[in-house]
């Protein structure tokens, strides 16, 4: 059984359909793509899975347990996180304090014993922000931010992590090390991690994930390793209708 | 969620019944109802809610399509009455001729200057600044209003067609007017709800406030439409104010509290549904009617029948669904650095302003004509009022200022903390709850030092707080911030005017000097540096919370409520404590304001308005830092330095202009805010910073700034000499961003 399932999800909004019965599942150990065009519905599974809204109809699945109606806060504190598309840092605080208030939240249940300051620098430090961490974050640059973001995330010492689109505003080394870090923290058996990607950038996808799951229109349309998803005849028909997949792709990146 | 939608309007419904029946039982007058009494109220009902439908509609109208909540609706409504009033009545225009100046033509035009100087800035604004904005314009149209209608002469504004002509009804008669009003009430709604639904311009309308860079794309022009909203809107409220000061009367109070009807009419329908909101306010119409023709109050509770629209609002709040948390909507962009005062940056902050309190009171500074030392007991009262006031002020700095919720009640939290200290002091539970037979006297109890009662009330405002931010926690700001302005009114309208809760004794001193550590302040001079300690240890107490791990989570939630909420933060219980710590600032704030004049004259003197300026005036000051509160000194020290030029028979202009500045000075202040939302504390103290020896920081921030304030020379840019106009546009051709792509009104003008 998979750590994270989400099963059959459709979300409506009016006359659209955001999801139609989308399916995902995510194994602890590896870290999982999902992938698809622009507005294929990625961010809103995200938000689906993690509360912040309510699907239409199906079901979400926590270690076995239907966490469909839990609460967001719940769900965090369950040992679900992740990060946002479109930037929701804690503007007006530094670096640091966005780190703490995540460390601080979860301090009794998942930090036993260590001090808030040290989990806080430990994570910044995980993500290369050291030299900014008295920085407020508001005045640092997005791809910065978008780290912050990650670094809170993990200070929450999640089982499952979502990231969307970690790595824009990143350039190709941050990225890289990006990738490094999420290959580092799965691979530990201690932290028994599971990692949900959403990501633009092809070969950062094809480079970490174990599996990927694709998604149009609402629709998961495939499923399977980078090599087998790179070969399915739907997923590139979805992307522009090119054979040239990898190429075409990246050109369409925000 | 809580709640199922249909969970929550069941448990709403089945509430709100259960109060009405069992106020009706205990209430009922005994008067014979007949099909005939019963008809002549319904119809009063519908009227009424008829007038309080054209506000309403007004508000929803700006509202969906502008994004902005109108708080100044009311009061537009009130100075198209005057002016009408002084058109019609006192230069005896005709009244068709005097309706269409005031509604056909002043109206959209202060509408549509509204918009173009104010409210188009607002777009992407705070809530906080957004509402405080609003707030402000109705507080300066009330001034103009008292300024120049003053309010020595009766005026009435007659019916239109007069009371006597109209249809008979068998008991009583319709006159025209109200049957007019009725038919273009529910005209408008009609109107209203057709042009937003079904026409271009309404299309355009509703499509702006989701997306306006998308709709400026698709050929709307943002900017017509929103001054198109303005208008209607101004022109909604100017003829609901001139159709309604027949039945209320001329008076600037009772005219704006209409709005506070109309904004639960509005809430009816979600604040977007134009029908229900109507529905809403024919409801309220109904149930205001029909509860002053058959139920009677008693003269405990005589204004008990105006509090039907602040308890709707609270039914309406425990049905609305739980909002969701919004994302996507973050700016990621600040300018400056944010900077916390450290902890001995607080103490030397606080040990100023306590060596200042002595320096002042003790006579030691001379301030010219203000000069502490001559102060007589009027100056010391003003100065005691403005400190009590600060403290209060202080109340809405973790509140508004870091968690980013709003509060338009600090005066009902104050007010109740009084009310609590007036009982505990007295002693008299000690024979209620029977103590006195374990060998407690209440003699004893008010021997003891007040420092341990003032604590207590603080602890007792607690959950007063948190009971009124719980319904509307789970729900967006706006209906915190409406629910607080009902809690306020019900408050001033129930609570205090019950003799129970303040009882007018003699003339004496109801509450007496308080007595901290064996010392008794009967002495304005001594209570005064005493007000002036207390506000020191709030403001270092604040300091300190600033930078602690609520601090922090509160400031998280006003950043982003959706983010804290995946880290586990509990957001709507987070909210729930900050609210709690305010009351309880303002409870501990309302004995010291209670004990300056000592009587519960100045408790139940408390209105909205005045409460409004003193959020306003936080607000301008620069809600997030602590020492804001001071601010507030300005009212009274205002006042103060008027008695004075007066009394020494100095030049009329400088009292008049005294005059000015603290009848205007608060919303002026608060229009700041349009462009420069943090403050004016906080612009001080980045001139004042770089003054302090150990702030090297701030000095490098400014040289950074003017550095980048320096044009770059032209061989920085790697060319000899500037573009020529024919270049910039071959270079824009070259890179495909020519002008005419750009719809003109759209994308660059709205960032300009």
């Amino acid at each position: 059984m998979a750590l994270l399932e989400a099963e059959q999800v459709v979300m409506r909004f009016g006359g659209v359909v955001a999801l139609d019965n989308a399916s995902v599942d995510v194994d602890p150990g590896e870290v999982t793509g999902l992938i698809g065009p622009n507005g294929a519905g990625k961010t809103t599974l995200f938000n689906v899975v993690t509360g912040l809204l309510p699907p239409t109809s199906g079901t979400v699945k926590f270690d076995g347990v239907d966490i469909t109606r839990a609460g967001v806060s719940r769900r965090s504190q369950m040992g679900i996180a992740r990060t946002f598309q479109k930037l929701e840092a804690f503007n007006t605080l530094s670096a640091f304090d966005n780190v703490r208030v995540a460390v601080e939240k979860n301090h009794r249940a998942k930090w036993k014993h260590q001090r808030v300051n040290d989990v806080a620098h430990e994570m910044l430090g995980k993500v290369g922000l050291d030299d900014v961490a008295d920085v407020t974050v508001g005045t640092l640059p997005t791809g910065s931010a978008r780290l912050v973001e990650l670094a809170r995330a993990l200070a929450c010492r999640p089982r499952v992590l979502l990231l969307d689109e970690p790595s824009s505003g990143l350039n190709e080394e941050e990225t890289t090390s990006i990738g490094q870090l999420l290959l580092g923290l799965v691979a530990d058996k201690d932290n028994d991690l599971a990692v949900l990607l959403v990501e633009h950038d092809m070969s950062f996808v094809m480079g970490v994930c174990a599996r990927i799951h694709v998604l149009d229109f609402g629709k998961i349309i495939a499923v399977g390793t980078p090599i087998e998803v790179q070969a399915d005849t739907a997923v590139r028909a979805a992307y522009l209708g090119s054979d040239e997949f990898r190429g075409a792709y990246v050109g369409v990146d925000e | 969620m809580i709640f199922g939608v249909r969970h929550s309007v069941a448990v709403a419904t089945t509430l709100g019944t259960l109060a009405a029946v069992i106020i009706a039982v205990f209430t009922w007058k005994g008067a014979q109802v007949t099909s005939e009494t019963f008809l002549v109220t319904t119809y009063i009902g519908l009227f009424l809610g008829a007038l309080w439908a054209m506000y309403a509609t007004g508000l929803v109208v700006v509202y969906t399509t502008t994004g902005v909540f109108n708080f100044a609706q009311g009061a537009i409504g009130v100075f198209a009455a005057f002016f009408y009033w002084e058109l019609h009545v006192n230069r005896g225009w005709h009244s068709i001729l005097a309706l269409f100046v005031v509604v056909g033509l002043f109206a959209p035009a202060l509408g549509v200057v509204l918009d173009i100087v104010i409210m188009r800035r607002l777009r992407t604004a705070s809530l906080v600044v957004q509402l405080m904005v609003t707030v402000a314009i109705m507080v300066l149209l009330l001034s103009v209003v008292g300024d120049i209608w003053e309010a020595d002469t009766a005026r009435r504004v007659p019916y239109l067609f007069g009371i006597n002509n109209g249809i008979d009804l068998g008991p009583s008669q319709l006159p025209w007017h109200r049957l007019i009003v009725f038919v273009v009430a529910i005209a408008i709604a009609v109107a209203m709800r057709y042009l937003l639904r079904r026409t271009r311009i309404g299309t355009a309308m509703r499509a702006v406030v989701d997306n306006r860079e998308l709709a400026a794309l698709n050929g709307a022009r943002p900017n017509v439409v929103s001054s198109t909203s303005w208008a209607l809107g101004s022109m909604l409220g100017a003829l609901g104010g001139i159709l309604i000061a027949p039945e209320l009367g001329l008076d600037p109070a009772t005219l704006n509290n209409v709005v506070i009807i109309a904004f639960a009419a509005a809430a009816f329908g979600a604040l977007k549904n134009l029908p229900m909101a109507v529905i809403g306010a024919m409801l309220i119409g109904l149930l205001r009617a029909h509860t002053v023709a058959w139920l009677d109050f008693g003269s405990d509770f005589r204004f008990a029948h105006l509090s039907i629209a602040p308890l709707l609002l609270l039914f309406v709040v425990i049905a609305l669904p739980q909002a969701r948390l919004e994302v996507g909507r973050l700016v990621h962009h600040l300018r400056r650095h944010e900077r916390f005062t450290k902890w001995w940056e607080g103490l030397i902050g606080c040990g100023v302003i306590i060596l200042l309190a002595v320096a002042f009171s003790g006579g030691w500074l001379d301030f010219g004509i203000w000069d502490p030392g001559a102060w007589g007991s009027r100056e010391l009262n003003s100065a005691n009022e403005a400190m009590a006031l600060a403290l209060i002020g202080l109340s809405l700095v973790p509140l508004i200022g870091w968690a980013g919720q709003i509060n338009f009640a600090p005066l009902a939290f104050a007010g109740f903390g009084a009310f609590v200290y007036l009982k505990v002091i007295d002693g008299g539970w000690v024979t209620f709850l029977g103590l006195d037979r374990l060998g407690l006297d209440p003699q004893d109890i008010r021997d003891i030092d007040n420092g341990y009662w003032i604590l207590l009330v603080g602890l007792l405002c607690a959950p007063l707080g948190a009971l009124v931010a719980l319904p509307a926690a789970r729900l967006r700001g706006l209906y915190l911030a409406l629910m607080t302005m009902a809690f306020a009114q019900a408050m001033s309208l129930i609570f205090f005017p019950n003799p129970w809760v303040m009882p007018i004794i003699g003339t004496g001193r109801q509450f007496p000097h308080i007595e901290l550590f064996g010392v008794t302040f009967d002495d304005r001079r001594g209570f005064f540096l005493l007000l002036m300690c207390v506000f020191a240890v709030v403001v270092y107490a604040l300091v300190l919370l600033r930078r602690s791990r609520y601090g922090r989570r509160w400031m998280a939630i006003n950043d982003s409520q959706a983010a804290a909420a995946t880290l586990g933060v509990p957001v709507v219980w987070t909210k729930v404590v900050v609210y709690a710590l305010s009351a309880v600032i303002a409870g501990i704030a309302g004995v010291f304001w209670a004990t300056v004049s000592g009587n519960v004259d100045s408790v139940q003197g408390f209105d909205l308005l005045i409460g409004f300026n003193i959020v306003l005036l936080v607000a301008a000051a620069g809600v997030s830092i602590p020492v804001a509160g001071i601010f507030l000194i300005f009212i009274p020290l205002f006042t103060g330095l008027g008695h004075r030029l007066e009394d020494s028979g100095n030049v009329d202009f400088l009292v008049t202009l005294l005059d000015i500045m603290t009848t205007y000075g608060p919303g002026m202040l608060v229009l700041g805010m349009v462009f420069n939302p943090r403050g004016a504390i906080f612009e001080m103290g980045r001139g004042f910073s770089p003054i302090l020896p150990w702030r090297s920081d701030a000095r490098a921030e400014i040289a950074a700034e003017n550095a980048q304030k320096r044009e770059p020379e032209i061989g920085e840019l790697g060319i000899e000499r500037p573009f020529t106009p024919e270049e910039v546009i071959a270079i824009d051709r070259r890179l495909g961003i020519l002008d005419e792509v750009v719809p003109k009104e759209g994308y660059g003008t709205a960032r300009s």
